[in-house]
């Protein structure tokens, strides 16, 4: 593309504008760019992805966000929490005889003479994102490149503490709750210098924003309702404005505004919430938070290497319960990929039983920091009667703000959820409880989660693993598979180096995201199966039989193939009937 | 929504004025912004560059204030919106022929208007005059289409409304907008395209025809439209509705309290006492004078407030959220803020669901009081003019023509009936008898109320028994979903005020309020009731009333009342035993009391066959879904979206009669039910068939012909009825050791049979008895009667509690005295 080099990281409004110049003198009537492009975001996909550029664009975060410039190209990576509506705004404007623009801005350069028929509304959407729930360390972003971006005007004392960053990060592949995280020294420290920062930032903002948990409120340009959906995991790029004027907000409310005071800015001061002009959104798959990247070919070879590490390692995990490490891997390769009714295709949620609280605590945490060394996104929750007695799972609207409050059970497509029964003890459960444990047990049976709306409920789809780990079969969890844990060992702890379990995230990555058939004869065979099983045990149902067609998809995926073999589907019923064997 | 008292005044004494607030306000309206707006923006900039006028078509209102017609001040005034002064004394430069609002309703401001030139409304290709003549030609002359024709001389119906408004003192005429599309198609447009204008003038109108009729009317009329073409939905507002009228769905969340707003304040001297003249908002700020205005007095800094003689008009924030069937995937629901002004205030409350027509309006987001930067953004929210409650589901329900005539094409195949049965519930194979049961009950039969006050209910009940894992709840799940009011509860967690009504004590008034129950909830609709058998004794009694009176009766702390609850009840039930024991019957399968079970119109078994094509089936089925694509693999139904519209047309639209074929069918086919219980030579009369089932029969076979969009039930329909009829009898009702229906199974749970042979029982004891023992003698232990019993070849298989129970008939009829285990004869 032959162009005018734009600054586009220092100055993407000034591409933004030079564009919109260069199309209004063509076209000459802006109302042909009502809720369309110009050029300019073709130009930003161009320098982004063709030259592959994205790479320089520092990544907003608790870290970064004090030093990042105004008005500069940044990403943001996140999951749409809520959506706060449209908001209506001078698009372009006529100052003198010449048009400018206002996309990509908060505030218009100057004031614009109202209602002047110089003028377009224009329309942009609202999304308040997070950073993902349950972000695993590894998984975060961390943004080398930004450095140099600011190296420029960047002491040698900021880099310095940068570095720091880094270690505090890697340091942390242990769950930390976010406050314990926030009394490290690095980010006290953050804490109190933003003032200093010197030339870097000309607005310093959020001395009160919890590090861990930047949240971004993206304004999202002529794009299609049907793309971005809550609960979505997008990386934003686009243009970072703050609001100067803030502080006096408050005093301005006259009562109209006060009525209608959803408004964004009051709710989300932007010295908390940082704006982001997206100028390109991508949906982020488990590949994106890879760190190295990854060979794009699955070849066979390295994809059975890993399943065959992979597998020995969760067996030394379990202690040598090689069954369990089975199960255990095809747990964590399941996904639901497609559903009917109410049946969600694909889920295989795991209960492991006769876990007293002392295996619990042997092997609960093991399995936490494996799963969450290997997957992108996980929590592990504790099940008590007085968590469920007070914990919000649904999230909730709240009409006074506008804003629908998070709650647990709003993740991310492909998170993990680890519940731990064995702390469960006798007691009441009071109305929120049972309201909590019906959420749970809908999650695991139909993988869906009613969000609350107060006047009436929505059921949101989601797909989460469910893992729990329970001393005898759990009710309020209800599972696809009921798993006895035989350990022989107390299990081992050696650490993995940092490349094998790379790999073992692309395997799990890539076998996740493989397609996959059956053959026609095969598929006969399977029926047959089924017929003579059912005819044998009336007992098996419908969803005995989804239990072991999902378990052979899963096989096949594992060892990297796309349709289901004769000697996989025997290993289900091998698999299968060790289980039984081990339930009586 | 009117502000009584000075605005009339000023309307009725200075009309003239009153149009040029008006106009004002419009002008002002739809950019109450920066405070110099007024002064930079008048008249010179718009006339200078004329060029640039056809491109403001809607900005028409915009900076010059005298090219719209006049409207009410308080209609679309917000905070800003005031009369100036300015505006009058620039009066006579700006209103030259070229831009006059309409003519003012009094001779005093005439000098200025040119009737001959045509007026239009700014920017467009309006006329003034001619939108004023549609008005009053509409208004005149518009009737219903029942009136046409026959009363030439009747008023039309909006007279009719004027003089109704003239009597009851109302404030405004609702004008339907559906009858203004039908009079004149143009004007209709222009009035949703420019709602502002064409309001104005036609509340000019309106008070034209009121002082002609009543020249002395004090209140100002206005005119409210409702009921729109066409509605909007929440998220497909966009810019180019502004200033556009918009009728929107949805249900309030949210109410501001109510703001008083300043409309005229007066101003007292402290020092002298002296009273201003009311003083007007301009631009929602009031100008304080500086110095008492008397001329004894002129102190500095002396006026103050005087908050009882200010005036103050009602104002209300509402927010509007979308109702959930508009959302799509993956979405959560939009908002749009309302603005209510006077009578509108209040006249929701959060989760109502309302139907709203207003003005569709931008603000600008000012940055601060008192700087003049205005932010790139605008607020938008809804000026109401009307609002409506939907409350009642089957105005929730719209069908434009396209619709209805796709359905009607859907009811006329042939195949419709089998069609609708595959598409109900697809993915749970094989039970199509059930289906076409469930899909009766979702037509429903005709509810009918007689005039001695007897009714009798249309809506069709159902009970599923059966196995564990014979998908009896995925059929209730989707049924629950396709029913307009579906209420799903599990009989295990239902209390019994849970599914009726309770009463409670509101917190914080501490007031009773009557909270509705699932049942009650459920009214016109499908309440299903999962683990019907697990539910507890208590509730279960509750059902009686709802299950065949309809009604939901309550007598407690104060509150008597009788809530309507018709709903059909479609309940599943698990056998005792988790297994359903085919040797005993439904009533022993399921315990539960046989008084309840009557009442429900079919009743099926659903049992779980080792039969190897239905494994088959299935086996295939569980494939298909784990590697195909499961939308795939079920082609020729209907989606649940067309299927839902079509129940609901029909259950709205369709109201079918008995043709006398199927009445003749009908009491034929009954009569042979009820023959069927006669065994030649037989003495045992066994019932087949009862009046609740001929009850039943009507509503099916209503249901079936409502299924076809038929308005009449034929024969076919009865017949088919029957069918579905035995299907279910024949699974629940036949008694096992005879292999017949037999109906007094469901109603009193012991089989004629049975029954019989009980009675048999029981004279053999008493011949027994009357044989072996003496009245007044020593009594006998039960024991030895049974082996006495025993003895005779017909009794060899009783059972001493068989026997006991016989005994215990004989001891009522104070034939024997049972004491314990022995026997006395009396």
């Amino acid at each position: 593309m032959v162009g005018p080099m734009y600054d586009f990281l220092a100055n993407p409004l000034g591409a933004v504008r030079s564009t919109f110049d260069k199309a209004i003198g063509s076209e000459s009537d802006p109302s042909s760019f009502d809720g369309k492009d110009w050029g300019a975001v073709d130009l930003f996909r161009h320098f982004l992805f063709d030259q592959a550029r994205l790479s320089q664009v520092p990544i907003l975060n608790g870290a970064t966000i004090n030093w990042i410039k105004p008005n500069t190209l940044v990403r943001f990576r996140g999951m749409i929490q809520d959506m706060l509506g449209n908001e209506l705004y001078v698009g372009a404007y006529k100052d003198g005889s010449a048009w400018r623009t206002n996309k990509f801005m908060d505030i218009s350069q100057c004031p614009v003479e109202f209602n002047s028929p110089d003028m377009r509304l224009w329309e942009r959407r609202l999304l308040y994102c997070v950073p993902v729930p349950g972000l695993s360390s590894w998984a975060e972003s961390t943004s080398d490149v930004a450095v140099n971006m600011c190296m420029d005007s960047t002491s040698e004392q900021r880099d310095k503490r940068r570095r720091m960053d880094i270690e505090v990060v890697d340091h942390n592949d242990f769950p930390v709750s976010g406050d314990e995280f926030e009394f490290s020294p690095s980010a006290k420290r953050m804490k109190e210098d933003p003032k200093n920062e010197g030339p870097c930032s000309s607005h310093v903002i959020l001395p009160d924003v919890d590090r861990d948990s930047l949240p971004c409120l993206v304004k999202i340009y002529d794009s299609p309702e049907s793309e971005l959906k809550l609960n979505d995991v997008f990386e934003f790029v686009g243009v970072l404005t703050f609001d100067s004027e803030l502080p006096s907000e408050k005093v301005d409310q006259d009562e109209f505004s006060n009525g209608l005071c959803d408004d964004v800015s009051v709710n989300l001061p932007s010295n908390k919430v940082p704006r982001l002009h997206c100028v390109i959104h991508r949906k982020l798959t488990g590949y994106d938070f890879l760190q190295n990247s990854p060979p794009t070919e699955p070849k066979p070879h390295l994809v059975k290497e890993a399943r065959e590490a992979l597998l020995r390692h969760l067996t030394s995990i379990l202690g040598n319960d090689g069954v369990a490490a089975h199960f255990m891997l095809l747990h964590l390769l399941s996904r639901v990929h497609a559903r009917a009714d109410n049946v969600a295709v694909g889920k295989l949620s795991l209960n492991l039983t006769c876990i007293s609280k002392e295996i619990a605590s042997v092997f609960g945490t093991k399995l936490n920091i494996v799963i969450k060394n290997l997957l992108p996104f996980t929590k592990c929750i504790p099940l008590t009667v007085e968590y469920l007695n007070t914990v919000f799972l649904a999230p909730k609207k709240d009409y006074q703000i506008n804003r629908l409050i998070p709650g647990v059970l709003q993740l991310a497509e492909g998170s993990h959820l680890i519940f731990d029964e064995t702390c469960l003890e006798t007691g009441t459960l009071d109305s929120v409880g049972i309201e909590n444990t019906r959420l749970l047990k809908a999650l695991a049976e139909l993988q869906k989660v009613e969000y609350d709306f107060q006047y009436y409920k929505m059921e949101m789809m989601a797909d989460v693993q469910i893992l729990v780990l329970s001393e005898g079969k759990s009710n309020i969890l209800p599972a696809d598979i009921i798993m006895p844990f035989q350990p022989s060992s107390s299990g081992s702890s050696d650490a993995v180096p940092a490349e094998v379990l790379e790999a073992w995230r692309w395997y799990l990555a890539t076998v996740r995201s493989m397609p996959h058939t059956i053959e026609s004869d095969m598929q006969k065979v399977v029926e047959n199966d089924l017929v003579t099983a059912r005819q044998a045990d009336r007992s098996l149902g419908s969803q005995d039989f989804s239990r072991w067609l999902t378990m052979g998809r899963l096989i096949s995926a594992s060892f990297g193939e796309t349709s289901l073999s004769l000697e996989h589907w025997q290993m289900v019923k091998e698999l299968e009937r060790l289980r039984i064997d081990r339930l009586k | 929504m009117f502000l009584d008292g000075n605005e009339q005044r000023l309307f009725g004494t200075f009309p003239s004025v009153s149009c040029v607030q008006a106009r004002q306000v419009a002008a002002t309206t739809t950019g109450p912004s920066s405070p110099d707006e007024f002064a930079s923006s008048p008249i010179g900039n718009t006339y200078s560059s004329p060029a640039t006028r056809t491109r403001r078509r809607r900005r028409s209102t915009t900076p010059l204030p005298y090219n719209t017609p006049p409207t009410n001040q308080s209609r679309f005034a917000t905070s800003e919106s005031t009369p100036t002064t300015t505006p009058h004394r620039t009066r006579h430069h700006v209103s030259t022929p070229s831009s006059d609002g309409g003519p003012p309703p009094s001779s005093d401001a005439g000098d200025d208007i040119d009737e001959a030139t045509p007026t239009f409304v700014w920017g467009t290709n309006i006329s003034v005059q001619d939108v004023k003549a549609a008005i009053q030609m509409f208004l005149k002359h518009f009737r219903d289409g029942q009136s046409q024709g026959s009363e030439i001389y009747e008023e039309g119906k909006y007279m009719k409304g004027i003089h109704k408004v003239l009597e009851m003192e109302g404030e405004w005429l609702d004008v339907d907008a559906r009858d203004v599309f039908d009079y004149d198609v143009e004007l209709y447009g222009k009035m949703v395209r420019y709602p502002l204008e064409v309001l104005a003038i036609f509340d000019i109108v309106l008070m034209d025809i009121v002082s002609l009729i009543q020249p002395l009317f004090e209140k100002h009329v206005q005119v409210r439209i409702f009921n729109l073409k066409s509605s909007t939905t929440m998220r497909s507002l966009n810019p180019s509705d502004i200033e556009k009228m918009v009728s929107l769905k949805g249900m309030i969340i949210r109410c501001s309290s109510i703001i008083p707003e300043i409309r005229e304040a007066v101003f007292k001297c402290t020092v002298c006492g002296y009273f201003s003249d009311p003083v007007v908002v301009d631009r929602g700020r009031i100008g304080e004078p500086t110095s008492c205005l008397k001329q004894e007095c002129l102190a500095k800094n002396s006026m103050s407030l005087v908050h009882n003689r200010c005036r103050f008009a009602d104002k209300q924030i509402v927010r509007l959220q979308e109702t959930p069937d508009e959302i799509p995937d993956g979405g959560t629901p939009h908002t749009v803020s309302l603005l209510m002004h006077d009578k509108l205030v209040d006249a929701g409350k959060p989760g109502d669901r309302i139907e709203v027509t207003g003005i569709f309006r931008a603000m600008s987001v000012r940055v601060g009081p008192t700087q003049r930067t205005v932010k790139s953004l605008f607020k938008t929210y809804v000026d109401c003019l009307h609002i409506k409650k939907t409350d009642t589901i089957e105005e929730d329900f719209q069908f434009d023509e396209a619709k209805i005539q796709q359905l009607k094409e859907l009811s006329k195949q042939p195949d419709i009936y089998d069609r609708l049965t595959r598409s109900l519930a697809p993915n749970i194979w094989e039970l199509d008898d059930v289906k076409r049961g469930l899909l009766c009950q979702l037509f429903g039969g005709n509810a009918l109320k007689l005039v001695s006050g007897a009714s009798f209910r249309g809506d069709i009940n159902i009970l599923l028994v059966g196995d564990p894992g014979t998908s009896k709840s995925q059929l209730l799940q989707y049924i629950h979903k396709l029913s307009p009011r579906g209420i799903y509860t599990s009989g295990r967690g239902s209390s019994a005020v849970g599914l009726t009504a309770y009463v409670s004590k509101d917190p914080e008034t501490g007031e009773t309020v009557l909270e509705s129950g699932a049942l009650v909830l459920s009214d016109r609709g499908i309440c299903c009731v999962d683990e019907f058998d697990k539910m507890s004794e208590n509730a279960r009694s509750m059902l009686h009333e709802v299950m065949e009176q309809q009604t939901v009766s309550i007598a407690k702390a104060g509150i008597i009342a009788s809530l309507n609850a018709r709903t059909s009840v479609l309940a599943c039930a698990n056998p005792i035993g988790s297994r359903y024991n085919p040797r005993l019957s439904v009533i022993d399968n399921i315990h539960l009391p046989p008084t309840l079970l009557s009442r429900f119109d079919l009743i099926y078994l659903i049992l779980d066959k080792a039969d190897e094509q239905t494994d088959r089936h299935l086996a295939k089925h569980i494939v298909s879904l784990h590697f195909e694509n499961p939308e795939s693999t079920l082609h020729d139904v209907l989606d649940i979206a067309t299927l839902t519209a079509y129940v609901s047309y029909a259950r709205n639209h369709i109201h079918p009669q008995l043709s006398d074929e199927a009445a003749e069918e009908l009491t034929r086919g009954y009569v042979e039910m009820r023959r069927r219980g006669n065994f030649p030579g037989s003495s045992k009369k066994v019932i087949t068939a009862t009046p609740r089932q001929m009850e039943s029969l009507i509503r099916l076979s209503e249901a079936l012909a409502r299924i076809r969009f038929s308005e009449l039930v034929e024969k076919h329909d009865v017949t088919e009825a029957f069918r579905l009829l035995e299907v279910a009898m024949q699974q629940s009702a036949t008694d096992h050791s005879t292999g017949t229906i037999d109906m007094d199974l469901i109603t009193t749970g012991v089989s004629a049979s049975e029954r019989m042979r009980r009675e048999n029982l029981a004279s053999a004891a008493r011949n027994l008895i009357t044989e072996k023992m003496q009245l007044e003698g020593p009594s006998m232990r039960l024991p030895e009667l049974l082996d006495e019993l025993k003895k005779q070849s017909s009794f060899a298989e009783v059972h001493l509690h068989d026997l006991k129970n016989a005994v215990a008939e004989l001891a009522s009829e104070g034939f024997v005295v049972l004491r314990g285990d022995s026997v006395r004869r009396v």
